[in-house]
């Protein structure tokens, strides 16, 4: 229960452009399982999965529909919607290819982009070093895959390149499993158009930019350990 | 695995159907026979209203009585699941000296202590009350009862076959009918020395030495007496007209119990249209939430132009989301782990021992792949309920269910998630739900998981006959309507002519034949 109370503080205090999962007992027991420095490889890829599935699925629903009426099977008429606009994936290398499996799942063959961004050792600031977006990304609305937001850092210069390509701000979806809520308010001032899908709000970041409590790098986690 | 063995087997059959046939085999003991489907055996409110019906056949070694069940199972061709239940069974366990006394011949196996009556009389008991049980299995090899059990449910006639069937009371209790095969001693020790000779390599001396140590003294204290307790004495030559009464007499039972049962049983499109209310709250059904990729891919599912492959891409989807939403519903305890950062992180952890999955075939089996997306190594048993297609009420053609729920110590703790596309009529899922009870699965364990509920239909019924069971859906219909059903070929409907059937509005369309046609 304890760990509850700094989530709901960070919750209670959201930018606007922040939309968590809904905090059941079910999702708690996924983070609990994939936070485990115990737990192998194999459920950590399972468990982390499951939880990039919902994301995705939370991520879709801040795409825009159209009301569309079709004939059932039956023969009766059924007013639904239809979906409106492309998409594209856009993965913030290493880690954020991790959540493409998710994604695909979700949205059959969907077009993938990358970014690797490292760190500059001289500046310490987050430096580009590769990009490759499908040709018409300007037309296309954005979700941004990056497991961990911690500092923000890469987060943002991501953001920072993919509207240098012609991509509007509001049409960028950033989704990520756990945030530090330094490293959020910190992205939400910058990007205050940008929503933030995060599965899980945690306590902070310790010395080393890692978010406590967290489940370590993600990428070590899912690719090598 | 016999029980499943067959019931698939009677399915396959079904290819060329033989409604009526003939068993031509020579039914197994302990085996279940299925010539067609199981109709209901429990009324409207849920409740079991028939017993299977028992028949106990006693009489000396080798007088024939397993000639005589045999021939009551072949004249019973057209009923369902049928089962010889043998006295064999239920030797008791031996200790390592009793072993080796048996292997030395000096056991005596035809004295009523040789076998265990109380757990003889709990297994039928149980049979009789449609519950599963698990029988052990005796080896004569190796003079022992093994550890494997094997696993029975379903049958509708019960015949239990031993020397001593009608000598214990609590067994006497249970039978509906007794039936003692009378035969005259020298023929029993004739065709016993033609068999043991022929069949056992035995030689005739030690035959001799064991019927006059055990065999004739255990007939003469207890297996003859027991005749007295007898409905009918059949002679053990020469018998078909003493057969053939008996085989009336259970068959007239039988369509009795039916025809009486037939009008309380419970087909929920029958109390369809009693006004109630059944708004989601009322029915206490789970809807997962409305979002618009719900409404979006709910719209590719009813559109009657969408393509096979997208139809079974978002059926997949959607079946990940209404699990995920379903899992809730599991309990959940407060578990502490050390994150890699070294901090400890305060959670949760799943409390459950079991966790099973039972697809209602076919259209359930549209749900699996999202159900193994959100718990990969689950368990997943089956049950195919088919409509039969004169009387439309539900028939129950195989039931395959997990181990965990098999086994009553565990279902009785195990968490079920029921699986089917839609609850329409009702009919299949109350068939369903019905059978995990009967295996003792706690009613607030079961887990009803599905795409579209017809408000209007069958979840009312279900609801009112099991209030604690959870029912987790995707989205909610207003109604169900008469239809016409393109026929499929199967039982009692080998022209595969069309029929009548209830059709969910706006619906999904026939999902199973859209997911895998």
């Amino acid at each position: 229960m304890s760990s509850k109370a700094p989530t709901s503080q960070a919750t209670s205090s959201l930018p606007p452009s922040v939309f968590t999962l809904p905090q059941t007992a079910q999702l708690e027991a996924l983070y609990t399982i994939i936070r485990d420095k115990n737990t192998r490889r194999g459920d950590f890829l399972f468990y982390s999965d499951r939880i990039i599935r919902l994301l995705v699925e939370e991520g879709l629903n801040h795409l825009p529909v159209v009301p569309k009426t079709i004939e059932t099977p039956t023969g009766c008429s059924y007013e639904g919607v239809g979906f409106e606009g492309k998409i594209c994936g856009v993965s913030i290398l290493r880690a954020g290819e991790a959540m493409e499996a998710g994604l695909r799942e979700v949205c059959r063959s969907v077009r993938i982009g990358k970014i690797l961004i490292q760190r500059d050792e001289e500046t310490a600031q987050p430096k580009l070093f590769y990009s490759k977006f499908p040709p018409d990304i300007a037309q296309r609305y954005v979700l941004l895959l990056d497991p961990m937001l911690a500092t923000g850092g890469s987060a943002m210069k991501a953001i920072e390149v993919l509207m240098e390509h012609g991509v509007p701000e509001d049409r960028i979806i950033f989704i990520n499993l756990i945030s530090s809520p330094e490293g959020l308010n910190t992205f939400c001032k910058k990007y205050p158009l940008v929503r933030v899908i995060t599965g899980w709000i945690d306590q902070g970041l310790n010395e080393k930019a890692y978010i406590i409590p967290g489940l370590g790098d993600f990428g070590e986690r899912r690719y090598c350990s | 695995m016999d029980v499943l063995d067959n019931l698939a087997e009677g399915q396959r059959r079904t290819e060329s159907p033989p409604l009526h046939y003939d068993l031509n085999i020579q039914p197994k003991k302990n085996t279940m026979l299925v010539s067609h489907g199981l109709p209901p055996w429990y009324e409207e409110d849920g409740n079991r209203i028939t017993d299977a019906f028992v028949v106990a056949v006693a009489g000396g070694s080798a007088s024939g009585k397993t000639h005589v069940a045999r021939r009551i199972v072949q004249s019973l061709g057209s009923i369902p699941a049928v089962i010889i239940l043998s006295q064999d069974s239920f030797y008791r366990r031996h200790s390592p000296e009793e072993v080796e006394l048996a292997h030395q011949n000096l056991m005596d196996f035809d004295h009523p202590d040789a076998i265990d009556m109380p757990l003889f009389a709990s297994c039928l008991a149980d049979l009789k009350a449609r519950k599963q049980t698990n029988i052990p299995v005796y080896s004569f090899a190796e003079h022992q009862r093994l550890e494997e059990t094997k696993y029975l449910y379903g049958a509708s006639v019960i015949i239990t076959e031993g020397i001593l069937a009608l000598h214990d009371p609590a067994l006497r209790q249970l039978y509906d009918l007794k039936v003692f095969v009378q035969c005259d001693s020298d023929l029993m020790l004739a065709r016993r020395i033609q068999r043991d000779t022929k069949e056992r390599g035995r030689h005739v001396d030690g035959i001799l030495d064991q019927y006059l140590r055990y065999v004739k003294p255990s007939y003469d204290n207890f297996v003859r007496p027991s005749a007295s307790h007898a409905d009918i004495i059949v002679p053990g030559s020469n018998n078909n007209v003493a057969i053939d009464l008996i085989c009336t007499h259970i068959r007239r039972q039988l369509v009795e119990r039916a025809t009486r049962f037939r009008q309380k049983m419970a087909i929920p499109r029958l109390h369809m249209s009693t006004p109630r209310d059944t708004s989601p709250e009322a029915l206490r059904i789970d809807v997962l939430p409305s979002t618009p990729q719900l409404k979006g891919i709910f719209t590719i599912l009813r559109c009657k132009d969408t393509s096979r492959q997208d139809f079974v891409f978002f059926v997949d989807r959607l079946s990940t989301l209404v699990t995920e939403f379903a899992l809730q519903h599991l309990p959940y305890v407060p578990a502490t782990v050390i994150t890699p950062t070294e901090t400890p992180y305060h959670g949760k952890t799943l409390d459950a021992q079991d966790i099973c999955g039972v697809l209602i075939l076919r259209s359930g089996g549209a749900l699996t792949r999202g159900v193994r997306r959100v718990i990969n190594d689950i368990p997943l048993g089956s049950l195919l309920v088919q409509s039969d297609a004169k009387t439309g009420e539900p028939l129950l053609f195989q039931v395959l269910l997990p181990v965990c729920v098999r086994e009553r110590h565990r279902a009785e703790n195990a968490w079920v998630f029921l699986l089917d596309a839609q609850i329409g009529t009702g009919a299949a899922g109350f068939m369903a739900i019905r059978v995990l009870l009967d295996h003792g699965v706690r009613q607030d364990h079961i887990i009803f998981v599905t795409f579209l509920v017809a408000r209007g239909g069958g979840v009312s019924v279900i609801r009112k006959a099991f209030p604690d069971i959870k029912i987790v859906c995707a989205a909610v219909d207003d109604e169900m309507r008469e239809g016409w059903l393109e026929g499929y070929k199967g039982e009692g409907n080998p022209d595969g002519v069309g029929r009548k059937c209830w059709i969910m509005q706006p619906g999904m369309g026939q999902i199973g034949d859209r997911y895998y046609l």
